[in-house]
């Protein structure tokens, strides 16, 4: 047996302690509902970024018929760049960590040349944020370059339709993904919750 | 005659893009003016507090039309660095610009609209720097002052001060950003992203570099100096990369050519099995099973490990 683990779930683990002040019941009930693969419906800015992800790969895939001419500046210059690429590409590798075997799987938004590309969509603009560094400690890099062991860089494209910040990591700047998931087993642990996480996430 | 094959490019010209930041009195100007001829473009009317035997030629302005029309005339020739000192007040002189010159910065009652006026400030913002680097090959050293801010857990940050998407995106181009602070009592500049403060390093540029103390003997030339270390670090890596993407490329070129031959269970597992045996190069092996997986698919077949190949799934084929 093997247990999957996304970036998607460490990271609504991470924002249990990450969330603004205030918000650490919503950051918890949202954990709970991830670690129980309880099926949910995107709010309004989750959807918004699924919008401008179609209508991405729709112009990187030469198709100009965009459904969210809004974000058009946005998407054209997102596109640019994953021109050529595989998109949404499913990847996943085993990792053996303290006796367990873990499926540490994920959905690559864009691959070409040995770079991984991820798609952020912003609802706020730009110009209101300081956005550099945002995803220093993100566990996204770090898992999917265990994914992909040849990919050398990943860039994080981030629009909010109208301007593109790019962030880059390199694997060599990037913490291996086992420094991330031995303290999520162990937070986890102490939580009561890894019966749950055995339960939920187990795959063949 | 424009194009060149990898194994006759020559990157001994090659161009950089740097961003300097850090508290004010730190010398992130006289540290900016240690690249290689350098020319200051003082927004900040700063140059009187670099030290006289470090002052470089500096373009004095008042308006950014004066500063276009220094950085097209004859004279910039001589310079291979532009120093833009700093960001921010650069941002600062765009708004007035913008405000000044664009119909649109204006609404119907005659105040400024400040949506339209970022609009243009960063358009500007992004056209400057490309023509300083890609039409005028030049190298471009933003400096920016930080300000300190506190992150929800109350721990200090420090932050580029400046307004506007522009201090997101002066980023993107950039090959190297460093903070500079005192470390032990010792000048230093990082280049590696902290939790305090971000930076960006590439091409072997990364980690803390002590700043050499600048005394009679010693000349200005830590930024000349870390160009030349990343020039000299692309040269050598010229070989391996330029082999890589060859071979990544010719791979690829096949797996095309395998994969629009697929067109039923038996060429999609002649195709898998080709792909297996090709030589592959940095991620060519993935994007090559997802260029499968997106043709089989098309054809209603998958594969399956236990039959050992493709087979027809939900009644396909």
């Amino acid at each position: 047996m093997r247990l999957k683990i996304t970036k998607t779930l460490l990271e609504s683990w991470a924002y249990t302690f990450n969330c603004a002040e205030g918000y650490e019941d919503e950051a918890y009930a949202d954990f709970l509902s991830t670690l129980n693969r309880e099926p949910s419906e995107p709010n309004e800015a989750m959807q918004n970024g699924l919008d401008f992800e179609d209508d991405v790969y729709r112009v990187a895939r030469c198709d100009p018929n965009i459904r969210n001419p809004k974000w058009e500046s946005g998407i054209e210059q997102v596109a640019r760049i994953i021109r050529g690429a595989q998109i949404q590409v499913p990847a996943g590798r085993e990792l053996e960590l303290d006796g367990v075997t873990y499926w540490v799987y994920g959905i690559l938004d864009a691959l070409k040349a040995g770079v991984i590309y991820d798609v952020k969509f912003l609802t706020k603009s730009m110009g209101g944020v300081d956005l550099y560094g945002k995803y220093l400690h993100c566990s996204q890099h770090p898992a999917y370059f265990y994914i992909v062991p040849e990919a050398r860089e990943f860039q994080y494209l981030v629009s909010d339709g109208d301007s593109l910040y790019i962030e880059t990591y390199r694997r060599e700047d990037t913490p291996h993904i086992c420094e991330i998931i031995r303290p999520f087993i162990e937070s986890i642990t102490e939580q009561g919750l890894l019966d749950v996480y055995r339960e939920k996430w187990a795959v063949p | 005659m424009a194009i060149v094959r990898p194994e006759n490019m020559d990157f001994t010209k090659q161009t950089f893009s740097a961003i300097i930041y850090g508290s004010p009195g730190m010398g992130k100007t006289t540290l900016a003016l240690s690249a290689p001829s350098p020319i200051l473009i003082d927004f900040d009317h700063g140059v009187s507090r670099v030290s006289a035997k470090h002052r470089v030629p500096t373009i004095m302005c008042s308006t950014y039309e004066e500063v276009l029309a220094d950085v097209d005339s004859p004279d910039m020739k001589e310079f291979e660095t532009i120093v833009i000192d700093t960001g921010g007040s650069f941002v600062s002189f765009l708004k007035d610009w913008a405000t000044r010159t664009k119909k649109d910065a204006k609404t119907q009652k005659g105040t400024v609209n400040t949506l339209k006026v970022y609009g243009h400030v960063k358009t500007e913002f992004a056209a400057f720097t490309e023509k300083i680097t890609k039409v005028m090959n030049k190298n471009v050293i933003y400096v920016f002052h930080s300000q300190e801010q506190a992150d929800k857990d109350g721990n200090t940050v420090q932050r580029l001060m400046c307004e506007g998407a522009a201090r997101n995106t002066v980023w993107n181009g950039c090959d190297f950003g460093g903070y500079l602070q005192m470390v032990n009592n010792q000048r230093t500049i990082c280049f590696t992203p902290t939790d305090e403060f971000f930076a960006k390093g590439t091409h072997g540029i990364n980690g803390n570099r002590p700043i050499p103390t600048l005394d009679g003997a010693r000349p200005n030339d830590f930024m000349t100096r870390l160009f030349e270390e990343a020039r000299q670090s692309i040269i050598s890596e010229k070989a391996e990369s330029e082999k890589l993407m060859a071979q990544y490329e010719d791979t690829m070129d096949m797996v095309r050519t395998c994969v629009e031959n697929v067109v039923d269970i038996e060429t999609a597992n002649m195709a898998v099995e080709s792909i297996q045996n090709f030589e592959h190069a940095l991620t060519s092996r993935t994007e090559s099973l997802a260029l499968l997986k997106a043709k089989t698919d098309s054809l209603g077949i998958k594969y399956s490990k236990a039959a050992g190949g493709y087979i027809a799934k939900d009644g396909g084929q």
